[in-house]
């Protein structure tokens, strides 16, 4: 009953037990605190090319490329139990037969925004700072660190976004290949909370207990018919993301 | 030391086969119980690639959820490739269909630049939500999962183990 072994043991199932409650408690407890996101969504631009979107597209289709204005305040997201929040918006619309289809969407713009107490990651976003603010200045040793930049604006916290003409990240294709004039479309915006432990999260445009829903968020819009060869190929740039496999996903 | 083993009564020793045959059953059941729960094949997986960082790690623990068939973009879904028996846990970037008709579904892994087109099977463009996805991921531990990936990537490891366990098991006789 008082051998090594015994006592090994009983420390051992009684470390397992507490570190299990307390993640279920730091689990749970993330209903406690309150959040109350707000953003605003507006398209700023959409084209509808003819081409061949991606590196492994065998023949030319329709796609599209949306710009947009996005202004958010999702600081409150961010509790103690938040590992990174996964931001991204979609653009929908309707299906060939709305009536049993439900809408296509696809994802034309992503960020990974980690909490401050989350360890540095290479894919992080990195929101681009305003041309005006004033340049920081060079180290005076030779070879300077180098200043990486933060998810978030210049003097601000995690969640806090300000976009102005964002490129997307992705062109949105149809399954059919054709995207022109295609009505009834919305860009929104939705979020997934990683937590440090515990269930993951989604968008929420409905009040449950102390978590409000989003307040706005949501653009309609129509896709333009297919342009001709007026498109500058500067226009139809894409973003590039923070991920670190380039190339063929492994 | 094995002295000790042969001077048990036969039925202490179908008692303690009967115990050990038990603690194996209640583990298997409790994990075919919450498969049947769940409804997907593997309800708990192991995160085994990097291609999703820094959301999980190697190691991380998965809880899956397959009753929800309307798979949202945003989500994420663990799949196996037609013909492959590699559970791959990505976000779905895409979706077209649903309803009556099938739900096609693009993924991409938050850590790759391209998305999944190139690891599907030949000639497949999308995944098959009823076919090819095992789960949604609706819960998540830390490094727990780590030991799994040590015990298949060094074989050595499991004999070991097993060598440790029985050693513990005869050992307690004394």
């Amino acid at each position: 009953m008082h051998n090594t072994l015994t006592r090994v043991q009983n420390v051992f199932g009684f470390f397992t037990s507490v570190a299990f409650a307390v993640a279920a408690a730091i689990a749970m407890s993330v209903l406690l605190s309150p959040q109350t996101p707000s953003a605003s969504l507006e398209l700023r631009n959409v084209q509808v090319v003819k081409g061949r979107p991606h590196y492994y597209s065998t023949k030319r289709e329709e796609y599209a490329h949306v710009k947009f204005d996005l202004d958010a305040d999702l600081t409150s997201l961010f509790s103690w139990n938040t590992k990174q929040l996964f931001l991204y918006i979609t653009a929908s619309y309707p299906s060939s037969d709305p009536t049993i289809i439900p809408p296509s969407e696809a994802v034309i713009w992503d960020a990974i925004i980690p909490s401050d107490y989350a360890p540095l990651h290479p894919n992080t976003y990195i929101h681009p700072t305003s041309k005006t603010a004033p340049k920081p200045k060079k180290s005076a040793k030779g070879k300077g660190k180098k200043e990486v930049g933060k998810p978030y604006p210049a003097g601000a916290s995690p969640g806090i976004v300000r976009l102005d003409n964002q490129k997307p990240k992705y062109q949105i294709t149809d399954v059919s290949g054709k995207i022109a004039e295609r009505e009834n479309a919305t860009l929104t915006l939705h979020w997934n909370v990683q937590p440090w432990v515990g269930a993951l999260v989604w968008t929420n445009t409905k009040t449950v207990g102390r978590w409000q829903g989003l307040q706005g968020g949501e653009a309609k819009f129509a896709f333009p018919p297919l342009k001709g060869t007026e498109v500058k190929k500067d226009d139809l740039k894409t973003e590039t993301g923070g991920e670190r496999n380039r190339g063929s996903p492994a | 030391m094995f002295g000790s083993l042969a001077s048990l009564q036969p039925r202490q020793l179908a008692a303690q086969v009967l115990n050990f045959a038990l603690v194996l059953s209640t583990a298997f059941m409790l994990w075919k119980g919450l498969s049947v729960f769940a409804d997907s094949s593997s309800p708990i997986v192991v995160v085994l690639s990097g291609s999703m960082e820094p959301a999980f790690q190697r190691g991380d623990l998965l809880f899956l959820w397959n009753r929800g068939q309307e798979t949202q973009v945003g989500e994420v879904v663990v799949y196996n490739v037609r013909g492959k028996d590699i559970p791959i846990v990505h976000r779905v970037i895409q979706r077209f269909g649903g309803g009556s008709t099938p739900l096609q579904l693009l993924t991409k892994g938050d850590n790759n630049a391209a998305d999944d087109t190139e690891l599907y099977a030949r000639g497949q463009s999308y995944l098959d939500r009823s076919q090819d996805v095992i789960g949604s991921v609706v819960g998540y531990v830390p490094f727990v999962g780590y030991v799994t990936i040590l015990l298949s990537e060094y074989p050595w490891l499991k004999t070991a183990m097993l060598v440790f366990m029985a050693l513990t098991v005869v050992l307690q006789r004394e």
